[in-house]
C-alpha cells in the first residue's frame, strides 16, 4: 500500500465518521423514541443481498462482519476496504399518520470497514458501523395546566445515533476452524427535544435531554467448515456478544423563548445494559457456485429489562429474535488454475421480532432481499447493489406500519499489501 | 507479471460520490405523524403552568386635581352618573378683539346684536345621556384671569374663577347629537356643528361703542383682558329629559358683534376670538354623595403629594378609573412571589393582566374608556413608567373588547411580563409595595369623562380582574 492510499483511506474514514453523525437527519422512525433507538439489523456488506445472513459465511475478498471469525478467510496479504450507503423509501400507514404526508426518503452512509490478512492464518478488520439511530418528530397539542381553555403544543423530536467502532481479529486452526473476537466501542449521543410552542408556532420554552452513551461491547465468533466430497462444502457458525453496561450521561438544558438558559443540569449517570446476544448460522455450497445460508439471532433483552431505565413510558423491552435465509449464485472463471469470481446474484428472506413491545404488540420486521454484484478484473474495485423490501410494525392498536424499500450500494476496494510496492495479478 | 496501474479516475469518482451523498443526506421530506405522545414521559420535559389565582388588590387612587388647561376642548355640562354621582364641568376662557377693528361712522353704522358661537365637532369628547335637553349659559368672569398665585402653575380641574352671577346669555333647551351622520346637523339649532348663544344687548352695545370711540381698552388686548377678564361656559344643571351630559366644544369659539351699515344689506360683524388657549381650562366638580365613593376625602393637597388609596372593599368592591376627575386604579399582587417558590418553578414565561369592568356598570350611555394604559407605581401611588409588552416598546392601551350582549366578556388585556419578572423574585424591602396603575393615557386623561369600574376579586372568577402568570415548570430530576 502506497502512502497516498493511506491518505485516501484516512479521508474516507473521516467522511464516514462525519456522515454517521448526519444519519440522524434521515427518515423518521416513530419507534426510535423508545429504548435506545432503532437497533441496526443490517451489516451492509456482501451478505446484505442474503437478508444479512452470514454467520457461517466466509469470503476471501469481502469483509463479513456478521461473524468476527470470518476474517481469517481473507486472501493472503490482501488489504480490503468497504463502504456502504443506503437509499431508503418509506411509506407510513396507520391511524397516527396524516394522510397528507405519508412518505419519506433519504440516503445515508451506513458503514466503513477495512481488513487485512496479517499472516497466513490471521485476519483482522476495523470498522465503523451504526448501532442504533433515533429520528422522530411529532406534535402533541395539550391544555396548559391551570387553564381550562388554553391550548399549546408540544413539539417532540429526537435525533442522534449510537455507533460502534470495532476491531476484530480471527485466527484459523487446522484449516477447518476459525475463532474470532471483536472489541467494539459503542458511543454516541441521543438528543431528545421538547419544544413548547404558542398558538402561532413561536417557541416558548425548549427542553433538551442529551444522553451520551459509551462502553465496550465484546463479540465472539467461531466458524467450522469443510468439504463433503468434491462438490459440496459446508459451514457452521456461531456468535456471542457479552452483555455490557453502557454508561449513560444525561444532560438537561432548558432554554426560554429568548434562548436564555433557565436550567442546565448534568444529571446522575446511569447504566443502560446491552444484553447477551446469540447467533447461529449454516452455509452449504455446491461447486463454489450455489450457496445456501441460514441464520438465527437472539438478544436476551428480558434479562436486562429490570436494570434499564429508558426514556418514555408505557412500552416495554422484550427479547428479540431474527431468522433469515439466503441463496447465492456465484459466477466464476478460472485463471491459471485459480477460480476468480466475476459476479454474483443473491436473494433472501427474513423475519424478526424487535426489542420493543408496545400496546401488547411486539414490533415485527420482515422482508425480502435481492442483490447483484460485479467484481472488476481490470481494477481493484468490486460493486454490489442490493434491493430490500420490508414491513416493520403494524397498524393494530393505534401503531404505525412502515413499508420500506432499501437500495444498498457496496463498494469494495482490494489490494495486495506487504509486497514492497509490487502488486501481482 | 505486471506492475498494477492504480485507477485514479475511479478513486476520484468514489470520493466525489461519497461527498455528494454526504450533502444529500439532508435533502428529504418527512411524513406528519401524531405518534408518540402516549409514550412520552410527561415529567421529563418542561411544561407551562398558568396560575391565575394570585391575589389582586384593587384600590382607587384619588388625586384632588388634574391639569385641565389647554386641553383643546371647552367641556361644559352636568350629568348624574348612577355610579360616580354628579359631575359638573364649566369651561373658562378668554377672548380678544381683532387686530384690525373697523372704523365706525356715526349715523352710518348702527349696532345690531351680540352672540357667542361655539362648535361641537364630530368626534369631540362627550359623555352622558344625549337625550337630555341642555341649556348652555354664558357668564362673564369677574376676576383677574392670569397666571399669578394661586394659579402660578396653571389651571387645574379644581381651579375656579369668580363669575358675575348675571347671565350674559343662554341657548335655551337644545339637543346635541354627537353620533349623527356627517350630513345632518349636530345640534337641534340646525346649523351644522355650530351653537349660537345670544348675549346681553347692553354688553354688545358697550363693546360697539368702544369700537366706535376707538377705546384704549379695545385697541389693546392686554387692556381688554384686564377689563373684560373672560367668559365661563356652563349649563344650568343636568337639563330635562335625561340624566345630563358633558360635551367638549372646540376651543375655537368666538364672540361676534353684528352691526349695520346704511345702504349695505350684507351681514357685518366684528369677531372676538378665543385667546391664550393654554389658559382655557375646565373646572370640574364631583359629588359622590350616595355613591360608593362617598368616603373619598377631597382635601386639597400640594402638587406631587402622595394620593390616597381607597381599597376596593371600601368602595363597593371595585376600583374606579376616570382620571379627569382624579380617579385611577392601583393594583398590587401580594402573593405573586409564592409562585417562584414552587418546587417546579424554573422561570417566568409571560404574565397577562385581564382587567374586567363590573358588568352592569357600563352601557351605551355610560361608555367604557376605549383605552386604559398600565403604568408602574410604588408606595407613593404616583404614576410611573408605562409597562411595555414583551419585545415591544411604548405604552399598552388594553385592546378593549366590548360585548354589549355579554357584558361580562368586556375586558382590557395587558402583557405585564416585564413587570412580573421584576417583582416575582425581587427580595428588596420595598418590593411588596410595587404595583400597577391603570389610567387613561394622554391626552384623553384630561379631556374625556369615559370611565371604567374595575371588578375586584369579590366577583366570580370570569368577571374579576385577574393576573395570569405563565411559568415554566420542571420538576427536579436526579
Amino acid at each position: 500500500m502506497q502512502p497516498s492510499q493511506i491518505k485516501r483511506s484516512f479521508l474516507l474514514y473521516l467522511l464516514t465518521a462525519i456522515s454517521l453523525g448526519a444519519m440522524a437527519q434521515g427518515n423518521f422512525s416513530p419507534y426510535s423514541q423508545m429504548g435506545i433507538g432503532d437497533l441496526e439489523d443490517g451489516f451492509y456488506n456482501r451478505t446484505t443481498g442474503l437478508a444479512n445472513t452470514g454467520i457461517a459465511y466466509r469470503s476471501n475478498r469481502f469483509l463479513i462482519n456478521n461473524n468476527p471469525a470470518s476474517f481469517s478467510d481473507l486472501a493472503n496479504q490482501y488489504f480490503t476496504m468497504e463502504t456502504s450507503l443506503r437509499g431508503t423509501f418509506i411509506g407510513y400507514k396507520g391511524t397516527p399518520v396524516d394522510i397528507g404526508s405519508t412518505q419519506s426518503a433519504d440516503i445515508t452512509f451506513r458503514r466503513l470497514a477495512m481488513g487485512i490478512k496479517v499472516s497466513k492464518h490471521w485476519g483482522t478488520s476495523i470498522g465503523l458501523v451504526p448501532y442504533s439511530t433515533e429520528n422522530y418528530e411529532f406534535n402533541v397539542p395539550y391544555a396548559i395546566q391551570g387553564s381550562g381553555t388554553e391550548i399549546a403544543n408540544h413539539f417532540y423530536s429526537g435525533h442522534g445515533s449510537v455507533n460502534k467502532a470495532y476491531w476484530a481479529n480471527s485466527y484459523e486452526f487446522f484449516h477447518h476452524v476459525s475463532i474470532g473476537a471483536e472489541a467494539g466501542y459503542i458511543f454516541g449521543q441521543l438528543n431528545q427535544k421538547d419544544i413548547i410552542q404558542a398558538g402561532n408556532g413561536a417557541t416558548q420554552v425548549s427542553t433538551t435531554n442529551d444522553v451520551n452513551l459509551q462502553n465496550l461491547y465484546m463479540t465472539y465468533g467461531m466458524q467450522v467448515y469443510g468439504n463433503i466430497g468434491k462438490h459440496w462444502s459446508w459451514g457452521i457458525g456461531g456468535t456471542f456478544s457479552n452483555k455490557a453496561d453502557l454508561l449513560a450521561s444525561y444532560n438537561k438544558l432548558v432554554l426560554g423563548a429568548d434562548s436564555s438558559t433557565l436550567q442546565n443540569n448534568e444529571l446522575q449517570q446511569r447504566y443502560l445494559s446491552l444484553p447477551n446476544s446469540y447467533g447461529v448460522g449454516l452455509s452449504l455450497t455446491h461447486n463454489q457456485h450455489f450457496t445456501w445460508v441460514a441464520d438465527y439471532r437472539y438478544q436476551d433483552w428480558n434479562a436486562v429489562q429490570a436494570k434499564n431505565i429508558y426514556p418514555g413510558q408505557d412500552y416495554s423491552i422484550a427479547s428479540s429474535e431474527r431468522g433469515s435465509f439466503g441463496f447465492e449464485i456465484s459466477k466464476k472463471k478460472t485463471f491459471y488454475n485459480n477460480k476468480v469470481e466475476l459476479s454474483y446474484f443473491q436473494s433472501g428472506v427474513y423475519y424478526g421480532n424487535s426489542y420493543l413491545q408496545i400496546n401488547g404488540q411486539q414490533i415485527k420486521d420482515m422482508g425480502i432481499t435481492a442483490g447483484f454484484g460485479v467484481n472488476s478484473l481490470k481494477t481493484p474495485l468490486a460493486y454490489a447493489i442490493t434491493f430490500n423490501y420490508g414491513i416493520k410494525g403494524t397498524t393494530k392498536n393505534n401503531l404505525v406500519r412502515e413499508n420500506y424499500f432499501n437500495v444498498n450500494f457496496l463498494i469494495n476496494y482490494g489490494a495486495i499489501w506487504y509486497t514492497k510496492g509490487k502488486k501481482f495479478e | 507479471m505486471t506492475i498494477h496501474k492504480y485507477p485514479r479516475k475511479k478513486l476520484l469518482f468514489l470520493f466525489s460520490s461519497l461527498l455528494a451523498v454526504f450533502f444529500l443526506t439532508s435533502c428529504q421530506k418527512q411524513p406528519t405523524l401524531r405518534f408518540g405522545n402516549l409514550y412520552t414521559d410527561d415529567n421529563n420535559g418542561s411544561n407551562v403552568v398558568v396560575v391565575d389565582t394570585s391575589t389582586v388588590l384593587v384600590s382607587t387612587i384619588y388625586s384632588d386635581s388634574t391639569f385641565t388647561d389647554g386641553t383643546g376642548f371647552l367641556m361644559a355640562g352636568t350629568y348624574k352618573d348612577p355610579i360616580l354621582g354628579t359631575v359638573t364641568s364649566r369651561a373658562f376662557f378668554q377672548i380678544t378683539p381683532p387686530a384690525g377693528l373697523p372704523s365706525l361712522i356715526p349715523g352710518i353704522n348702527t349696532y345690531d346684536s351680540i352672540g357667542l358661537v361655539i362648535f361641537f365637532k364630530k368626534n369631540n369628547p362627550w359623555y352622558g345621556d344625549t337625550t337630555s335637553l341642555q341649556n348652555y349659559v354664558i357668564n362673564q368672569v369677574d376676576t383677574a384671569y392670569q397666571l399669578s398665585p394661586p394659579f402660578l402653575n396653571g389651571y387645574f380641574s379644581n381651579s375656579d374663577l369668580r363669575i358675575n352671577p348675571d347671565k350674559l346669555g343662554e341657548t335655551g333647551p337644545i339637543f346635541i347629537y354627537p353620533s349623527r351622520l356627517d350630513s345632518a346637523p349636530l345640534t337641534s339649532q340646525g346649523i351644522s356643528d355650530t351653537i349660537k348663544i345670544r348675549l346681553d344687548q347692553s354688553l354688545g352695545q358697550r363693546l360697539f361703542n368702544m369700537v366706535y370711540s376707538n377705546s384704549d381698552s379695545i385697541n389693546n388686548p392686554t387692556g381688554f383682558q384686564n377689563w373684560f377678564h373672560g367668559l365661563c361656559l356652563s349649563t344650568d344643571g343636568i337639563g330635562t329629559g335625561g340624566t345630563g351630559a358633558i360635551y367638549g366644544f372646540k376651543d375655537t369659539c368666538l364672540m361676534r358683534i353684528y352691526y349695520r351699515t346704511a345702504g349695505v344689506f350684507a351681514q357685518q360683524y366684528i369677531d372676538f376670538n378665543i385667546t391664550q388657549k393654554s389658559l382655557a381650562f375646565n373646572s370640574i366638580r364631583t359629588n359622590y354623595d350616595n355613591t360608593a365613593l362617598k368616603i373619598i376625602q377631597k382635601t386639597t393637597g400640594y402638587y406631587g403629594q402622595t394620593p390616597q388609596a381607597y381599597p376596593s372593599k371600601a368602595t363597593g368592591n371595585a376600583g374606579y378609573i376616570q382620571p379627569i376627575t382624579g380617579l385611577n386604579v392601583r393594583l398590587r399582587f401580594p402573593t405573586i412571589k409564592s409562585i417562584a417558590l414552587r418546587p417546579d418553578y424554573i422561570g417566568l414565561l409571560r404574565a397577562t393582566l385581564t382587567v374586567r369592568p363590573v358588568p352592569d356598570s357600563w352601557s351605551t350611555t355610560w361608555r367604557l374608556a376605549p383605552q386604559i394604559g398600565v403604568y408602574t407605581t410604588d408606595q407613593n401611588n404616583l404614576l410611573g413608567t408605562p409597562v411595555p409588552a414583551s419585545g415591544l416598546s411604548g405604552a399598552q392601551t388594553g385592546g378593549l373588547v366590548v360585548d354589549y350582549f355579554n357584558p361580562q366578556n368586556a375586558a382590557y388585556t395587558y402583557d405585564v411580563t416585564s413587570f412580573v419578572k421584576a417583582i416575582i423574585t425581587n427580595n428588596a424591602t420595598n418590593s411588596d409595595s410595587l404595583g400597577l396603575i391603570l389610567t387613561v393615557p394622554p391626552p384623553n386623561n384630561v379631556a374625556d369623562f369615559r370611565r371604567v369600574v374595575v371588578a375586584d376579586q369579590s366577583f366570580q372568577v370570569n368577571q374579576r380582574t385577574t393576573l395570569s402568570v405563565y411559568y415554566i415548570s420542571l420538576f427536579p430530576h436526579n
